[in-house]
């Protein structure tokens, strides 16, 4: 008989205290973040989209071969030699640059190998990699370019800004 | 280079507060080394900028959400979370407000019918036609409460389970809250297609909504929703009430049988079982209520609760033992009879897809949802009738707010109790479901019976 109206009562105890974390819960603010009009900034070492800034870079190819995934390509600028025009020479800078994001798999063995001060190729703390085309995975730069570069459209034969994946790279740390 | 420049420009130089903890530590300037190619010095560790807000791509969250749940800490800090809870006072006040202007509702309808009895009077039409459009309203009212519950009691649903789960719910559409999300849900059932499968039996599949909806609309009939507020004054509201309500289990068997499908049918035959099984104890748990009001309509059962000890409204649910017994017996058994979480394996989900209503669609499939929210607010009446007091007032000193409000209250309070058990529990197993009926609800149903006597029979 005890044992009966004990198992009921804890039954009943356990029901009722089962309800009050879920009314605890209830009047708790909401975790959500409203994805598309609030973006959470993640921290520091988030390895996001790369950033390269065509300004700083000195053309040493390491970033080229340090990458596993080989994304990474690059060509030297030249000048004409004052000496003999016809024969071209290369320039510490950069005259093309492109990263396939399709390609690359985030390793930031390109940052840590990148020479020099600050970072030319760097992980911002962009997560918001998303393409509709397989052209908007290459990212170009070229002298001039912004920091997030631009992609080929092969269709319309025209370099395009990449398209809302703007934001979250201006607060990232550069080293 | 001048593109750095402009970047420059574009962004603001941030104040310290904005400046993201983590960056700002271990960070030279972000935008310092675009415009010297040279290595920038080390000490220069200017501020990040800030980013501007954009329409276009939101706002970015710096310094204060890392992890969303460090907002339970302190909830009170957020002035979302105020402002809240400030509307939420606003709309109680709001509706209190309101229902004292308003006065009670039966004063308003005996003024219609006198209006309607003078309309008709004066076109001199037979007296019989005052009675016949009465009784349409009537009609059309208690046909719409059903109607609109769905609206709103599907939203709420969806708001407080979205809520108890630390989520927010519909937030878009309408506006404030996704208000509107369940008209537009509506709207879109409605364009949907209505899949009849081949191996159905049609006329079967196509009746069996109606008959599960239909009797929910008739069982309204004689549910008061204020004092002197009821379509049907019946003599016999509480039998009339139960038996309408057991007519859906035909409905649902029904739509199980004429799917042509297993899990449809297996949820039919469980449905079956159990609803049949939670009527019984559903039916005893009041009898002690129908012994202490000596009645079986609705309102007397409402008005035996008038009163108060020293203060203590005299409602079913506050005599000693019995009442809290019964009610918790029929509450149960009322979550049973609706097929709502703890109780539902006719539709689990994971075993039977969702058991009888797998192979609707469209508004057949909407329509099983109305008949079970209709039948959630027609307990959540009766609870509020049988064991709350009706339309009594739980302060023996209020005498502004009318009746239905009180009534309206203790109803969607009893409807929060349905929606809080359905987030709360997991479902049961058939053999306890039934386990817990016979050898739990059952036995104590009658035990009640026998308390009430003793206590009538030595009061």
């Amino acid at each position: 008989m005890i044992e009966y109206f004990s198992k009921v009562f804890r039954g009943a105890w356990a029901t009722v205290a089962g309800m009050m974390v879920t009314l605890k819960y209830m009047v708790k603010p909401s975790v959500t973040v409203h994805y598309p009009t609030e973006k959470l900034v993640p921290f520091e070492r988030f390895r996001g989209a790369l950033l390269f800034d065509p300004g700083t870079c000195i053309s040493c190819n390491l970033c080229v071969k340090a990458c596993p995934s080989t994304c990474i390509t690059l060509e030297n600028a030249t000048i004409p030699d004052p000496k003999n025009p016809a024969i071209k020479k290369k320039v510490a800078k950069v005259d093309w640059y492109t990263i396939d994001f399709g390609k690359c798999n985030f390793c930031r063995l390109c940052e840590e190998s990148c020479p020099t001060k600050p970072k030319s190729v760097w992980h911002s703390l962009d997560y918001e990699v998303v393409f509709f085309s397989r052209d908007e995975m290459v990212r170009c730069w070229k002298a001039g370019t912004k920091f997030v570069g631009q992609y080929w459209d092969r269709k319309e034969k025209a370099f395009k800004d990449p398209e809302g994946q703007i934001q979250i790279q201006d607060v990232q740390a550069r080293r | 280079m001048s593109e750095p420049a402009k970047e420059k420009e574009a962004v603001p130089a941030a104040t310290p507060a904005n400046v993201v903890p983590a960056g700002a530590a271990a960070a030279p300037a972000a935008a310092a080394g675009t415009v010297a190619p040279k290595p920038a010095p080390k000490a220069a560790a200017k501020p990040l900028p800030t980013p501007v807000f954009n329409e276009r791509h939101g706002k970015l969250i710096l310094n204060s959400r890392y992890w969303p749940t460090e907002l339970w800490k302190s909830p009170w800090s957020l002035p979302s979370y105020r402002k809240g809870a400030l509307v939420l006072f606003g709309l109680i006040a709001g509706i209190l407000l309101t229902g004292a202007a308003v006065g009670e509702l039966s004063r308003w309808a005996d003024k219609l019918y006198a209006l309607i009895a003078a309309f008709v009077a004066a076109r001199h039409w037979p007296a019989v036609t005052t009675d016949a459009v009465w009784d349409l309203i009537k009609i059309l009212i208690v046909l719409h409460v059903v109607l609109i519950n769905g609206l709103w009691a599907i939203w709420w649903e969806r708001k407080i389970s979205a809520h108890i789960q630390s989520r927010v719910g519909p937030t878009y559409a309408g506006g404030w809250h996704g208000w509107a999300q369940t008209l537009l849900d509506g709207v879109k059932l409605l364009l949907k297609e209505d899949i009849t499968p081949t191996a159905a039996d049609k006329w079967v599949h196509a009746l069996a909504p109606a008959i599960v909806v239909a009797p929910v609309i008739i069982a309204f009939a004689p549910v008061t929703f204020g004092k002197q507020l009821a379509a049907a004054n019946l003599d016999m509201g509480v039998l009339y009430i139960f038996a309408f309500a057991g007519i859906s289990v035909i409905g649902v068997i029904m739509a199980g049988w004429a799917s042509g499908n297993k899990y449809s049918l297996l949820g039919g035959l469980r449905a079956s079982a159990q609803l049949v099984s939670y009527e019984l104890p559903r039916g005893f748990s009041i009898v002690p209520v129908l012994m202490f009001a000596g009645s079986l309509n609705l309102s007397t059962i409402a008005d035996a609760q008038a009163g108060y000890w020293h203060g203590l409204p005299r409602w079913f649910i506050f005599y000693p033992v019995i009442g809290p017994l019964a009610f918790v017996i029929f509450l149960i058994a009322s979550v049973a009879e609706t097929n709502r979480t703890p109780f539902d394996i006719p539709e689990a989900e994971s075993e039977l897809v969702s058991g009888f209503h797998t192979e609707y669609s469209g508004m057949k499939w909407s329509i099983f949802f109305l008949a079970e929210y209709g039948y959630v607010l027609l307990a959540s009446f009766l609870l509020a009738t049988f064991f709350l007091g009706g339309g009594a007032s739980p302060f023996a000193f209020d005498h502004v707010i009318p009746s239905w409000i009180w009534m309206l209250g203790k109803a969607m309070l009893m409807m929060f109790t349905f929606l809080w058990i359905r987030w709360t529990f997991p479902r049961l197993r058939a053999d306890q479901l039934m386990d817990f009926n016979w050898k739990f609800l059952l036995p104590w149903s009658f035990a009640n019976i026998a308390f009430a006597g003793l206590f009538l029979l030595f009061r």
